[in-house]
């Protein structure tokens, strides 16, 4: 029996599970289909070169090989791809548009590449057939650089455009000149900021079937949005969207990348398929991950705080600079998202920030989990701090002394966020979330009896303690259609995909609740447009907020159609219904109850007549489109101990206080927001791709690219606090990236804080113990 | 032309016999030729560790083997961990602990974790964090692995099967 | 990657001038060579096979183009080489100066290495350059030394 409050906020063990433990779940690579074929890529091993010629007829009269295509072959279809994000519209915006054609044909513009695609029995005969290709390159100097790109005389990626800049904005608020000329202390420093690869545990896989008989197309693809991707394919195979079908079945996975659209696989699969009139599939290996998916990457800024000597804060200027990559197809949304993600917790009365996109040699960047938001946490954290240390005060008092009072909300920032609308924070608490996060890191014993005990003994422990506010649950919308079966059992359909954030467990919970029947009753379909298809994907921390909310307002319609039917059914006075254990009961009068399986049933007769204006069954569909999106917000804190010699770091405890908003699924959500802070321990300290200057991607493999093990990541201790949205009626938030966005900002100040040193500081990030031992020689060096 | 082998190996108590060439990898020749597609691979060099599967009672990486190496052999995979209707210990505990997301990386790790417990009936946090860390999960942040272990291991006796 | 040395030759500089531009010596001589044939007074081109850590047996078609000569002292070599696995580009300078009754040879060499040999054999890269450099001008100058032995018993039997 279940409370017909029940399944919100507890922690359901999740459906999908059974699947996934036994091994009988469905990824895209899983798929065997009679008759398959195999793709590899032939890619570019230059990151700047000129293709001069393309000799793939001994590839071609290889055994086994059904076909070679390379750009001349596309004929017509060789074109760019759409941009996918419009830019903000910030005044004044300046954006040079420049995406990426499936196969190169004239220029090679980062490694990787593609320039020639292999059909063959096997992927084994495909790799053979790649060594039979001879690419003609003319290498030219790479970009790679920086403030170099956009030196007069620079080697150009995309010579239209006369420059390497993609982007150039600026947003105001208030005055900061002004503020700077008031303040009592500036502090300004360069950072750096590098991300990496998303490294998702499974690599991109598409596999595509074009039936001829029936003229149609069936796609498996590890996308994060497989709507938009089945509309886009229709439009470039000049087929109607209802030809298509696009599946994501269970994705090992996507934090970002796999949201990316229109790859020159998930273009190249389905046109070849329609060609051979065969099912082909390509599945992406760990190397090919490094060049062919996207990732994100460095950002430099040029930052400035100024505050009074109570250490307010009046006002923050940031100049930076953002690599995109050869193309940017994803418009302005990291840069947008660092924009706006400086502002954080604080009240900031002034704020000047602009930044300049550039185009480079190396793989495109698209969001990964956090999408720009860490780096400007980084940077207004680090100022803080800094300020800070001028001013005398402890890094948490003056993050204390700034942050906005719980009545300020909603609280409007007047500049623009990533879904163009002004940047307004819905609700929030801050104060309590502090003070919770320096009780449970236990602050000032730490810094009072703690820390100096260790130093005497040898040990150089720190603190850190950071926070960050998190725009989630944009827009555009989301859908969802509920069906009560005449089984009984409740089917839940909805378009965005699941790469194991749990929707087939919390959209449940979410239905359970409005209906009265049992979670376990309670199926969920995601990610099959044959299924639902309007819609756009699971990105930015919009799941549950959008699509959940979708369901809901789905299953309240069902509820009234339930009703109106019970009402009829029930006899008089059958006005107040009790909706649980799978019945619609009378209130009161337990006896007068039908069976919602029964309510299905008598809704789709077979005879008699309905009245004018009934629909059908106990179903209905609603969309739900928010005008902005919900914010949550959270404080991460952690002691280190570094280990002087060696520079390593090992993290002795980790906190998280967070709020975001009403909590469906505790344990979900806990997983999200450890998941998300080994992600983030992994780009502060072990992950960065480096790039040498040619372009080369010097270590694309895990063994050189380093993902954290359970070794490195500590359990981390949580504390919820809930502050509803305002936005959607169950009052959820997003939180899928919030682990990952602060551990940067908090790793720099508890390592600074171990050592102890005014001539060290940390600007970049990721560490890494032979750079933090660099920064410890030099730090020496400056004092001495 | 690379000619074929014939290889004869039990899979899950099950004995296949099949001709593959020799340069065809373990993890291809369950995934594919056997259609065991619950054992995965997310990297083909060693690193991740999801493609784990046990030989001869051993965890190995099948994306370092080659199919002919499992000639007259005994592999276990993850299809063959639930039997008779009936979870595992350690996938009941996996499922309680929310010790999964994606679930990609999730079968590599059972099948370490299977003869781990049977040597390690009683395992303290450091032995089951260091075991998991020749496994990768992009996901979890392992915590959660980590208590389903902790609780797979005091269920006792049936864990270690 | 700069890879950069010296090594004494006994033989004067002429000698080991005349062996260096000796396309059928090198070919013997530099591990993994399989061909190098003089296709002009200073180009060659060839085919060679390196094995660098996970990568066994990377076939390169190698392009060697030789300036700047000033003999028997000095000259400039460019290096184009391009197989499956990556592509290695880059100039090396040579200087031959007499030491001893014999040679000091130095090299200065600035390669570019791109491609997968690039991404996964990184950490090896400058191991695997300095081994074969090593075995190279090992035999290199076990070759000269049978010259130098067979050019006397020449001289005597004159």
């Amino acid at each position: 029996m279940t409370g017909a409050a029940g399944w919100i906020g507890r922690s359901v063990p999740r459906t999908e599970d059974l699947r996934l433990l036994t091994g009988r779940a469905l990824f895209v690579d899983d798929v065997h289909l009679p008759g398959l074929l195999h793709v590899a890529f032939l890619r570019s091993d230059h990151a700047h070169a000129r293709l001069r010629g393309l000799d793939v007829s001994a590839a071609r009269r290889r055994p086994g090989v059904v076909a070679v295509y390379t750009a001349a072959d596309l004929g017509d279809y060789w074109r760019t791809g759409p941009v996918l994000v419009q830019p903000v519209p910030v005044p004044g915006v300046v954006f040079h548009a420049a995406t990426q054609a499936p196969l190169v044909r004239d220029k090679v513009r980062h490694c990787g590449e593609p320039l020639a695609m292999v059909v063959a029995e096997s992927r084994y005969v495909a790799e053979d057939a790649l060594a039979d290709m001879v690419a003609d390159l003319e290498p030219l100097p790479a970009v790679v650089d920086l403030e170099a790109a956009l030196a007069p005389g620079a080697p150009l990626v995309h010579e239209s455009l006369g420059t390497n800049l993609a982007a150039h904005a600026v947003q105001r608020k208030g005055d900061y000149d002004a503020a700077r000329a008031a303040a009592d202390l500036v502090v300004s420093r360069r950072f750096r900021y590098d991300r990496g690869a998303a490294a998702a545990i499974e690599n991109r896989g598409i596999v595509a079937s074009w039936d001829p008989k029936s003229e149609e197309l069936v796609v498996w693809d590890t996308t994060q949005a497989p709507i938009p991707i089945r509309n886009g394919l229709a439009q470039f195979l000049g087929l109607r969207e209802s030809q298509v079908r696009v599946i994501a079945p269970f994705i090992g996975g996507g934090f970002g990348p796999k949201i990316m659209m229109y790859y020159p696989e998930e273009l190249l699969l389905p046109w070849a398929s329609l060609q051979l009139g065969r099912p082909i599939k390509w599945i992406e290996d760990r190397q090919e991950n490094f060049y062919a998916t996207t990732q994100e990457r460095l950002q430099i800024h040029d930052a400035e705080l100024a505050v009074t000597r109570d250490g307010k804060i009046l006002g923050v200027r940031d100049r930076f600079l953002h690599d995109t990559g050869a193309y940017d197809p994803y418009g302005l949304t990291i840069p947008i998202n660092s924009q706006c993600t400086l502002l954080g917790l604080y009240d900031v009365p002034s704020y000047e920030s602009e930044f300049t996109v550039v185009f480079t040699n190396r793989p495109i960047v698209t969001p990964v989990r956090g999408a720009g938001r860490q780096h400007g946490v980084f940077v207004m954290e680090r100022l803080l701090d800094f300020a800070a240390r001028g001013l005398g005060l402890d890094p948490v008092e003056i993050r204390r002394r700034n942050l906005l009072p719980p009545e300020a909300f909603p609280h409007n920032h007047q500049i623009l966020f990533q879904d163009s609308a002004p940047l307004v924070y819905d609700s929030g608490d801050y104060a309590p979330l502090l003070e919770r996060a320096v009780e449970m890191i236990d602050y000032e014993r730490f810094k009072r009896e703690e820390q100096p005990r260790a130093r005497r003994e040898g040990r150089r422990l720190g603190v850190g303690l950071v926070s960050y506010v998190e725009g989630t649950g944009i827009g555009p919308y989301e859908g969802a259609r509920v069906t009560v079966q005449p089984s009984g059992g409740v089917r839940v359909v909805t378009g965005v995909g699941t790469q194991g954030q749990g929707h087939f467990t919390t959209f449940a919970q979410i239905v359970a609740d409005v209906l009265g029947v049992d979670v376990g009753g309670i199926e969920v379909i995601t990610g099959d447009t044959r299924e639902f298809a309007w819609g756009t994907g699971t990105f930015a921390s919009r799941g549950i907020v959008v699509a959940g909310t979708a369901c809901h307002e789905a299953a309240l319609r069902v509820r009234s159609k339930a009703v109106a039917l019970a009402a009829e059914l029930l006899g008089p006075g059958a006005q107040d219904l009790v909706f649980d254990g799978g019945r619609v009961s009378v209130r009161g009068s337990p006896d007068r109850s039908i069976p919602l399986a029964e309510l299905a049933r008598r809704a789709n007769p077979l005879r008699g007549a309905v009245r004018p204006g009934t629909e059908p069954g106990l179903e209905a569909t609603a969309y739900f489109g928010p005008d902005r999106g919900s914010t949550a917000s959270g404080i991460h804190a952690m002691i280190v101990e570094v280990d002087p010699e060696a520079a390593m770091v090992a993290i002795r405890r980790y906190v998280v206080v967070h709020d975001c908003g009403r909590v469906i699924n505790p344990q979900i959500v806990e997983g999200q927001i450890q998941g998300g802070v080994a992600h983030g321990i992994g780009n502060a300290f072990y992950e960065q791709l480096v790039w040498d200057e040619n372009g080369q991607l010097l270590n694309a493999s895990l063994m050189d690219y380093l993902l954290p093990t359970a070794l490195d990541v500590p359990t981390v201790e949580m504390a919820h606090r809930e502050t509803p949205s305002p936005l959607n009626p169950l009052g959820v938030k997003g939180v899928g990236e919030a682990g990952a966005i602060p551990t940067g900002a908090a790793f720099a100040q508890a390592v600074e804080d171990a050592l102890d040193d005014p001539g060290l500081e940390i600007l970049e990030i990721p560490l890494s113990p032979n750079r933090l031992f660099e920064l410890m020689q030099a730090g020496k060096g400056a004092d001495a | 032309m690379i000619g074929r082998r014939p290889v004869t190996l039990t899979v899950n108590g099950q004995r296949h016999e099949r001709s593959v060439e020799p340069r065809l990898l373990l993890s291809d020749f369950l995934r594919h030729d056997l259609d065991l597609t619950g054992t995965h691979v997310g990297c083909e060099h060693g690193v991740c560790g999801a493609c784990t599967v046990l030989l001869d009672g051993h965890a190995v990486r099948s994306c370092l083997l080659f199919a002919v190496q499992a000639d007259g052999r005994a592999v276990d995979t993850v299809e063959g961990l639930a039997r008779d209707g009936s979870l595992h210990p350690l996938q009941a505990a996996f499922n309680e602990a929310h010790a999964l997301q994606c679930g990609f990386c999730t079968p590599g790790i059972l099948m370490t974790l299977v003869p781990f417990l049977h040597e390690h009936p009683r395992p303290s946090e450091h032995e089951i964090r260091e075991t998991l860390s020749g496994h990768l999960c992009r996901c979890t942040g392992y915590a959660q692995i980590v208590e389903a272990v902790r609780r797979a291991a005091s269920a006792g006796g049936d864990a270690a099967r | 990657m700069i890879v950069e040395g010296t090594y004494s030759f006994t033989g004067r500089p002429q000698a080991v001038w005349d062996l260096l531009l000796d396309p059928t010596v090198i070919a013997k001589s530099m591990p993994g060579t399989k061909e190098l044939v003089r296709t002009a007074p200073d180009r060659y081109q060839g085919k060679m096979q390196v094995t660098v850590g996970p990568i066994t047996a990377a076939e390169f078609a190698v392009e060697i183009a030789l300036s700047d000569l000033e003999p028997p002292q000095r000259f400039v070599m460019t290096i184009d080489g391009t197989g499956r696995f990556g592509f290695t580009r880059g100039r090396a300078r040579v200087d031959l100066q007499p030491e001893n009754g014999g040679t000091r040879m130095a090299y200065h060499a600035d390669l570019q290495v791109g491609g997968k040999i690039a991404s996964v054999g990184q950490r090896l890269l400058d191991m695997v350059s300095r081994a074969l450099l090593r075995s190279g001008l090992q035999a290199l100058s076990r070759e000269l030394e049978e010259r130098l032995a067979q050019d006397g018993r020449t001289e005597e039997a004159g």
